[in-house]
């Protein structure tokens, strides 16, 4: 009876976050596939791009379906940090520093083009890094609230 | 503690919400901008050759072009420079086009002294063309390309043949010198008139005689023809040296030093 009960409260503590986190999965794919359709024509010009994005795909839905699984302790804004950091070397990488360079061989000669997204590349960093200390500071409120309900 | 972790969230959110927007404009208003290049035409003056390319560029898109600047370097078989130009454009707002003209400059100066070989011998130079322009003032783009173009001579095979003599009486005969090329060149005639000199083979190099003619030898065609002078007959040396000097709408040089005999 026992055992019986302690499966169905973990079923019910744990069937939400895994509809929760199938969700967000979905969700997050999503844009990572649409992305891969619109750069397919193009892939020869970036042939870095699809192993490099669906390693990063892989990694940035585990570490999403371990903080929703970890949500309620100290370990999800963990994830949520690796998260961050994971998205940020990832658009570095791809950006390949901000400066992207491509030869295109067209007719019998090769074009060179250069554009450099510096900008949107630091945009893009500032935003991983504010995802970071929003993690780092929920990590600290997490475990100051729970040293105060122990105290009292 | 929790005002700064939503402050932080909100920030989040609204970068998030700046970067796909900015990216996703930006990816609109680059569809929009039209760029292309006209018909080239070649101007020539009594200095230089002009090789004007039309430029156009239509920015229908949300965001200013500007500092756009392109640059054409032409180089030579061995790597020396023969023309750099450059033409800048300041800024092209959006929703505004510009036509302009990319100028390829070279000076006859230089082509019929330092580099007379041009108008004697085929070649290929090397053409290396740049494009730089910036992006709504925050995305600076470049696209270049290296190619190369066949030159062709003007006087491609000049050369004379033997030197014929008349008999006109005992002091004076009638020298012919027989000459011969191709125009090879795509972008000019040659127009204008020749004058040639020939000397003796002694010490000094005595002036035998000269003459001047006409030539009009359109671009791809050959020039076959023959200039004739009276000379002293008590000079001729059998041997010595025949000068060219070429005076024509596009370059004028000379003199041209060919040895017969």
């Amino acid at each position: 009876m026992a055992e019986k009960g302690k499966t169905k409260s973990f079923a019910r503590k744990f069937a939400p976050r895994a509809i929760k986190a199938t969700l967000l999965v979905v969700i997050t794919y999503l844009p990572f596939y649409f992305i891969s359709t619109f750069i397919e024509p193009f892939q020869s010009f970036f042939p870095w791009y699809a192993p490099l994005t669906n390693i990063f795909t892989a990694v940035f839905i585990i570490l999403l379906v371990a903080g929703v699984f970890t949500s309620g302790t100290i370990y999800q804004y963990m994830f949520g940090v690796a998260r961050a950091l994971v998205t940020m070397i990832f658009f570095i990488y791809v950006l390949n520093g901000g400066i992207i360079a491509l030869a295109m061989p067209i007719a019998e000669t090769t074009v060179n083009v250069m554009v450099d997204l510096r900008v949107i590349l630091a945009m893009l960093v500032s935003v991983c890094l504010l995802g970071i200390g929003k993690n780092v500071v929920q990590a600290i409120d997490f475990a100051s609230a729970k040293v105060e309900t122990k105290e009292i | 503690m929790r005002y700064v972790v939503r402050a932080l969230g909100w920030a989040t959110k609204i970068v998030w919400i700046l970067i796909v927007v900015f990216a996703a404009t930006s990816v609109y208003s680059a569809l929009n901008v039209r760029m292309g290049f006209g018909q080239p035409q070649v101007f020539l003056s009594s200095e230089s050759i002009v090789i004007s390319v039309p430029l156009f560029v239509n920015n229908t898109g949300l965001y200013d072009l500007s500092e756009l600047n392109m640059t054409v370097a032409v180089m030579d078989y061995n790597g020396s420079l023969v023309s750099t130009s450059t033409t800048f454009v300041p800024s092209i707002p959006r929703g505004s086009s510009i036509e302009t003209a990319h100028n390829v400059s070279m000076s006859l100066d230089d082509i019929t002294s330092k580099l007379l070989n041009y108008l004697f011998n085929d070649t290929v130079f090397n053409v290396d063309m740049s494009l730089k322009l910036n992006f709504a003032h925050a995305i600076p783009f470049q696209i270049s390309t290296n190619m190369t173009m066949p030159w062709g001579a003007p006087f491609y095979n000049f050369s004379i043949g033997q030197i014929s003599y008349n008999y006109l009486n005992l002091t004076h005969q009638e020298l012919i010198v027989s000459m011969t090329f191709e125009n090879h060149s795509p972008y000019f005639g040659v127009d204008g008139t020749m004058q040639v000199e020939i000397y003796n083979a002694n010490d000094n190099g005595e002036l035998l005689g000269f003459s001047t003619s006409d030539l009009n030898v359109p671009s791809h065609s050959s020039y076959a023809g023959q200039v004739e002078m009276i000379v002293d007959a008590s000079r001729i040396t059998g041997s010595g040296e025949v000068h060219f000097y070429f005076e024509t709408s596009a370059f004028s040089f000379g003199p041209v030093v060919m040895p017969y005999g």
